[in-house]
């Protein structure tokens, strides 16, 4: 599966696209209105949360009816500058015969910051009324009011959420295309976590169809008897909105999954749903307390211990955000456990080479970690390769130690990376690292 | 000029006998005085890392033993922090300490390192081990903390304190090795060699070795900025990475040193509580990070789980960019 579902399986026709079928049929009408020669509107503004098929509509109608697409950034003046051109041009080719037809597309027109992006956006407004190509604006948020100007010009097309069935069936078409049987019951847990988000869910499906068996081993489990108990969305949902050190006492109560996974949760989580740094500090701080009552609770198989860690972290995090203005995403599955996942087999390597320095300078292998293998790295990513003889390791790892790993570039010029001696000497004087002062 | 780097420097200029130990003139002379009446105490050598306290072990048991000390199985070596448990200890102990080896002089040394990595029950069980086969077996404990060993341990042994290298005694150590290497090294890298090094003798060489890698003139410069990839420096990204509220790489790179480069926790936080001294925040924000920091480690040292404490400590530094605006 080298290339995302979401690409592979984006609808090809209009018929293809799930859901939004009132916005479908507004974009089609104000299509044939373009075709018929008399638009509606010179450009429409597709407005509406992520994944709902926004692109993707625009897309399959473009290669269904034989246009060419050409998508624009509006994010900068030159977004602009470029659909400027490519007006100026069409205007000049529309009177040839056999010229293709085009749609432009802006995506993401509420994607940027800053006096460029306005630039942009004023660009754009001018450019709007002069048009003879079909102009496509899509964004999030249709209140931004930076993008107001747009909006009373443009034909106002709104998608909302996809439905939760309408994902769940076309999960399993995907998933039966792949090969893969997915229960029903994993679908319906992608399906109702995605929120509506059908690009989302798509993506998950996919680290489901990839993840290797113990996760997705563990993610049923979450998923199988959320009839009866608490998923661990469900308590996140709680965690986060709590407001009462009770509500956060009982946040465990019928939970299915252990507290080290909803821990991990929590903790993953919390960058995502809290923003603002203050808050965050204050949030981390309690849940670095919950962990320790709770290892605590661990180390001196103290169980009733655990009852000092279950509010800090059932409430902790919620409390401090209700003071906030912070919305809060999605909740997203660990990072952590995705990142152990990518770095296996690093790990491994590194774990090796790691034995075999503790063992050639007799010590810990923890000693080695610090106190041999960040010297070695730096001297096998000079070029100079000798050394690994002597630790005896294998090409494989001399490549993991040395290259990949990014220490140099903090500090050196990429340039000073090659073997050459030179090179570093005339580099020296460019940058210049900290030096100590108190 | 061609550079020998097959050795790593820090083996090959490694003391083989207690004439070649620097900087410990005191444990040097009493370690001789042991010598001339073979009557060897159980010792713990205590003393920051890179100071000699593995070598000198090793130096005393060559000049006790002879060369063959090791082959001839006077004795071993074993590592308290790999070593899982004191039941595989304590086997290895018995199989070593069961018989006395031919030609020698009645007992052999067994040399413990890292022992301050044992937990005190594990102590406590060791103490036990060193009581039973005290008539065969001289044991030897290298610590950084003394005061993280046991005091039933302590008061059963000679202890040796070993002192962080002097400048004097590092820089002459450094022009050996760089005489010896065809390297030029400068009075200022010098300086900066000892500055980064805080008297640690191996880092010191092992930051010359990776210095050469790059070039055989080595001035000040190129000194701190091996230092700055080597020592440190990654943990100090870290932090600056939260304090530029780009927390999400912050926490990458945490991970990438614990579960990936196998650091330990106890050597992050004491990399971050030296590197925090150089933050660029105000000096009141500095003093409540290091009690932060002083709070974690002892947090850690009661088993709470190592990256939720760090991440507690880095929101702390991504807190105070709000204010900095």
């Amino acid at each position: 599966m080298s290339i995302p579902l979401t690409e592979k399986y984006r609808p090809r026709s209009v018929s293809e696209v799930i859901g939004n079928k009132e916005a479908v049929s507004s974009f089609l009408e104000w299509m044939k209105s373009w075709e018929a020669g008399k638009p509606i509107k010179k450009s429409a503004f597709l407005v509406g949360p992520p994944g709902v098929g926004k692109t993707s509509l625009v897309i399959a109608y473009a290669k269904e009816h034989g246009y060419d697409l050409i998508e624009v950034n509006a994010s900068d003046r030159r977004g602009a500058e470029q659909i400027k051109a490519i007006i100026a041009e069409a205007s000049k080719q529309s009177t040839l015969a056999g010229t293709r037809k085009r749609i432009i597309l802006v995506d993401e027109v509420d994607g940027a910051y800053g006096s460029e992006a306005t630039g942009g956006i004023n660009t754009l407004a001018s450019i709007i009324p002069r048009t003879n190509i079909p102009i496509v604006l899509v964004a999030n948020d249709p209140w931004d009011p930076r993008l107001a100007v747009l909006r009373n010009m443009s034909l106002l097309i709104k998608f909302s959420h996809i439905r939760q069935n309408e994902i769940m069936s076309h999960l399993r078409k995907i998933s039966e295309k792949e090969g893969v049987k997915v229960s029903d019951e994993l679908l319906k847990f992608i399906a109702s976590r995605s929120n509506g988000d059908l690009r989302s869910a798509i993506n998950d499906l996919q680290l489901f169809l990839t993840a290797d068996q113990r996760i997705v081993e563990q993610l049923k489990n979450v998923v199988s008897t959320r009839d009866r108990t608490k998923s661990v969305f469900e308590a996140l949902a709680e965690i986060f909105g709590a407001t009462t050190a009770i509500s956060g006492r009982n946040v465990t109560m019928n939970l299915d999954v252990d507290l080290d996974t909803l821990f991990t949760w929590i903790i993953d989580n919390l960058p995502n749903q809290i923003k603002d740094p203050q808050a965050l500090f204050e949030s981390y701080e309690f849940l670095a307390l919950a962990d320790l009552h709770y290892s605590r609770a661990n180390r001196l198989q103290r169980w009733d211990y655990i009852k000092y860690a279950i509010p800090l972290l059932g409430s902790g995090p919620g409390i401090v955000k209700s003071k906030t203005s912070d919305k809060g995403g999605r909740f997203e599955f660990p990072s952590k456990i995705r990142f152990m996942q990518e770095t296996r087999e690093k790990r491994e390597k590194i774990k090796s080479i790691l034995r075999k320095l503790a063992m050639k300078s007799k010590m810990s292998q923890r000693k080695a970690a610090t106190e041999m293998m960040p010297f070695i790295r730096a001297i096998l990513g000079s070029g100079k390769t000798d050394i690994a003889k002597y630790y005896e390791l294998d090409n494989e790892e001399i490549a993991i130690a040395s290259i990949g790993d990014n220490l140099l570039p903090h500090v050196m010029d990429e340039n000073s990376l090659t073997k050459d001696k030179e090179k570093v000497e005339s580099v020296k004087t460019s940058q210049r690292p900290r030096k100590r002062k108190t | 000029m061609t550079i020998q780097e097959t050795i790593p420097w820090v083996e090959k200029y490694r003391p083989k006998t207690l004439d070649e130990i620097i900087n410990q003139e005191e444990i040097v002379r009493s370690l001789k005085t042991v010598l001339s009446t073979k009557t060897v105490p159980h010792m713990l050598f205590t003393g920051p890392p890179g100071v000699g306290k593995t070598a000198t072990a090793h130096a005393f048991a060559r000049d006790l033993f002879g060369d063959r000390y090791i082959e001839d199985g006077h004795f071993m070596e074993i590592n308290a922090s790999d070593e899982r448990g004191i039941d595989i200890i304590r086997e290895k102990v018995k199989t070593f300490a069961r018989t006395i080896p031919m030609g020698g002089i009645g007992f052999k040394i067994l040399l413990l390192d890292e022992s301050d990595q044992l937990t005190a029950d594990a102590q406590h069980a060791f103490r036990r081990v060193m009581e039973q086969y005290s008539t065969t077996c001289r044991f030897i404990l290298a610590a950084n903390y003394s005061n993280r060993i046991i005091e039933p341990i302590q008061s059963r042994c000679a202890v040796f304190r070993f002192k962080p290298i002097n400048p004097e005694h590092m820089v002459q150590a450094i022009r050996r090795v760089a005489q010896l290497e065809g390297l030029k090294i400068s009075e200022k890298a010098l300086q900066a060699l000892f500055e980064v090094s805080e008297g640690d003798l191996r880092r010191a060489i092992n930051m010359v070795q990776t210095a050469a890698s790059y070039s055989s003139n080595i001035d000040d410069d190129l000194i701190f900025r091996v230092a700055g990839i080597t020592t440190g420096g990654e943990a100090r990204k870290i932090l600056e990475l939260s304090l530029a509220g780009k927390f999400e790489e912050a926490r990458k790179l945490l991970r990438e040193k614990l579960y990936v480069d196998g650091v330990s926790e106890r050597d992050l936080i004491a990399q971050i509580y030296r590197e925090s001294f150089y933050l660029p925040i105000k000096e009141e924000d500095k003093l409540k990070l290091l009690s932060l920091i002083g709070e974690v480690d002892y947090r850690l040292s009661q088993g709470a789980t190592p990256e939720v404490q760090f991440m507690m400590l880095l929101s702390y530094l991504y807190s105070l960019t709000k204010e900095r605006k």
